[in-house]
């Protein structure tokens, strides 16, 4: 069907309109129906691409009537199709968060420019999803820069303006790579279409060995920046603790995600596992996706502040997907993509969590969350859920990528990196247990607090709680989830 | 070599000119120059593309008169990308300056280093 295959544009084109319906309303009320309106529209769209994909296995809409290698065309596999269905859900659930309390955290008339940003974001993170034109994803790149920049600085304290600053000199440095790398790119094939460039590049790999492998570190630095690929993650912890909590959580959830995406594209689908076997990078990737997890973590514990803490967990947990990549094999990349669905949905639920204990207890250090579960107990329920499944308890989707993890790990014939992997889950339970347990027992941790005397009311707290719901299908449903993936993977 | 750098001239200033840039916003704590270096860098890729779209003796993609054969013409989408990127690269800029205005209203200073913590994590 030709008109389906122009969902996947038009969801993109809903967002964008929209965002730039919302600053001409006057209500605050009604801008909230409408972006979560089409929060829902665009879910159900991608919900019937997936769906679509599912049945023909992989589609391409050209945009323009233009074919392939002269036109924009959007590919769209499993993969693209999963990532999608993800980045919409937890938009979707964030909006909805926020539609109870976003006006407390920003001031009253910046509310509406909070949802023009959000669309804006999440339209710049579809399209580079699925663009299969680099300098397309380029664009949606800085778009998504900007975008997030605002997010962070939306909230207009000092601490926000300088995050933001950070963010967006390194996030400049990694887009300024990207841009030469595709340049290099387009100097060796003429082509800027990915299938194009891939064929092209088959043929003259010959003579052009130095430029493919400045080309190839040029993306991997440059979206490894927007990633928070370890020693280059130094931006994220200042930016996604000191923006407001739905921002945070859409930050940390989605917006990490999509370079990682379009790094997967360039890698295996552009430059493809001929040409990388050749290289260093796969194995640069593994280095600092393994340092990253170890290190995020060590760092992760000994902060105070618990949304810091959280922050810093999203740097090990991006090291686990680039962990996947580097280790090449199609298991390896099969559970990265997974892992990328896996941290979205709980790292959205905890930093959501999170948000509402420091709006409801007005405290940000983790010293001051004891006896919170007595105060909060469906709130701590669900961050608990989210730490257990960044633990790896069995059956949490944080478990089916650490034990897949562990297992591409044998398959590639390095037995030590499941220490790493070891370790990893280790610090995990040493930073994210204290808080449950001193959170729900303990007599002196709950002396003097009132059973439920801080909660939220259930309405307000419905997204979470579906957010932690999809979670756990993810968790339990990752069979046939993997299996769907990993029929997308290049062939090695 | 010498040959090389001679036929390649217009490329090689291009990466030198990008080295500069990435530096200069990399390196230099002023706010103002940081942003004069996302400038020249983001300049050094355009012309990079545009030198790569150009071919010696051959016309702009403009139909004046007679088509004169597909042979007389330039490619003209590296020219067309730039134009986007250059738009693209004025809204970064554009951003990044108000946001100095926010950063020198808060802070009384353009310069990060007297802002930034040196804390190590």
């Amino acid at each position: 069907m030709q008109g389906l295959h122009l969902t996947s544009l038009l969801s993109i084109l809903i967002l964008m309109i929209t965002a730039f319906i919302m600053p001409v309303i006057k209500q605050r009320q009604l801008v909230t129906k409408i972006s979560l309106a089409t929060m829902g529209v665009v879910l159900v769209m991608l919900a019937l691409v997936a769906v679509d994909v599912a049945r023909v296995e992989h589609y391409t809409a050209t945009i323009g009537h233009y074919d392939a290698p002269f036109g924009i065309t959007f590919d769209i596999g499993p993969i693209e199709a999963v990532v999608g269905v993800l980045f919409a859900f937890v938009s979707t659930m964030v909006v909805w968060y926020a539609s109870f309390g976003i006006h407390k955290e920003i001031k009253e008339n910046r509310v509406k420019l909070f949802y023009t940003l959000i669309h804006l974001l999440l339209a710049s993170l579809l399209g580079i999803v699925f663009t299969s034109d680099l300098f397309n994803s380029f664009v949606f790149i800085e778009v998504s820069t900007l975008a997030a920049c605002g997010l962070i600085a939306i909230k207009d304290k000092p601490e926000n303006i300088k995050a933001t600053m950070k963010y967006l000199i390194l996030s400049s440095l990694g887009s300024g790579l990207v841009l030469m790398g595709i340049a290099y790119l387009y100097s060796m094939t003429g082509h800027l279409n990915m299938r194009a460039i891939h064929e092209t590049l088959q043929v003259s790999v010959a003579g052009n060995e130095r430029a493919i492998l400045v080309s190839l570190t040029m993306f991997t630095i440059g979206l490894g920046i927007k990633a928070a690929m370890f020693p280059l993650h130094i931006w994220l912890p200042d930016a996604h603790a000191s923006a407001p909590g739905p921002s945070s959580a859409i930050l940390s959830g989605i917006v990490i995600k999509a370079p990682v995406v379009l790094l997967f594209k360039v890698l295996f689908m552009v430059y493809g596992h001929e040409i990388l076997k050749d290289t260093v990078i796969l194995n640069l990737i593994l280095i600092f996706g393994a340092t990253g997890m170890i290190m995020g973590s060590l760092f992760a514990r000994v902060q105070t502040d618990l949304k810091r803490m959280v922050a810093y967990s999203s740097v090990a947990q991006m090291g686990y997907i680039f962990f996947g990549f580097g280790l090449g094999n199609a298991m390896g990349m099969t559970i990265a993509i997974y892992h990328i669905l896996a941290h979205g949905l709980t790292k959205s639920c905890l930093f959501l969590s999170v948000s509402s204990f420091i709006e409801q207890t007005g405290q940000r250090d983790i010293d001051n969350m004891r006896g919170i579960g007595r105060e909060m107990p469906i709130t701590l329920a669900i961050f608990s859920l989210g730490g257990l499944s960044m633990v790896g308890i069995p059956m949490l989707p944080g478990f089916v990528s650490k034990w897949n993890l562990a297992l591409a790990a044998i398959d590639y014939g390095q037995i030590f990196l499941l220490l790493i992997i070891l370790a990893s889950s280790l610090l995990n339970v040493s930073y994210y247990f204290p808080i449950i347990i001193n959170g729900y027992f303990g007599n002196a941790n709950l002396e003097g607090k009132i059973y439920k005397s801080k909660m939220k009311p259930v309405r307000e707290l419905v997204p979470l709680i579906l957010l932690s719901i999809m979670m756990v299908i993810v968790g339990f449903g990752s069979g046939p989830i993997l299996d769907w993936i990993a029929s997308a993977m290049p062939s090695l | 070599m010498i040959s090389f750098l001679a036929s390649h001239y217009f490329q090689i200033g291009t990466v030198i000119l990008f080295g500069v840039g990435f530096m200069t916003l990399l390196l230099n704590n002023n706010l103002i120059r940081k942003i004069i270096g996302l400038n020249i860098m983001d300049t050094s890729i355009f012309l990079f593309f545009i030198t790569i779209g150009y071919t010696g003796g051959r016309e702009a993609p403009i139909i004046n008169g007679a088509f004169k054969g597909i042979d007389a013409y330039v490619t003209p989408i590296p020219t067309g990308l730039m134009l986007t990127g250059i738009v693209v690269a004025v809204s970064t800029t554009a951003f990044a300056l108000a946001l100095t205005i926010l950063f020198y209203e808060r802070f009384g200073t353009i310069d990060l280093s007297e802002v930034m913590d040196s804390r190590g994590d």
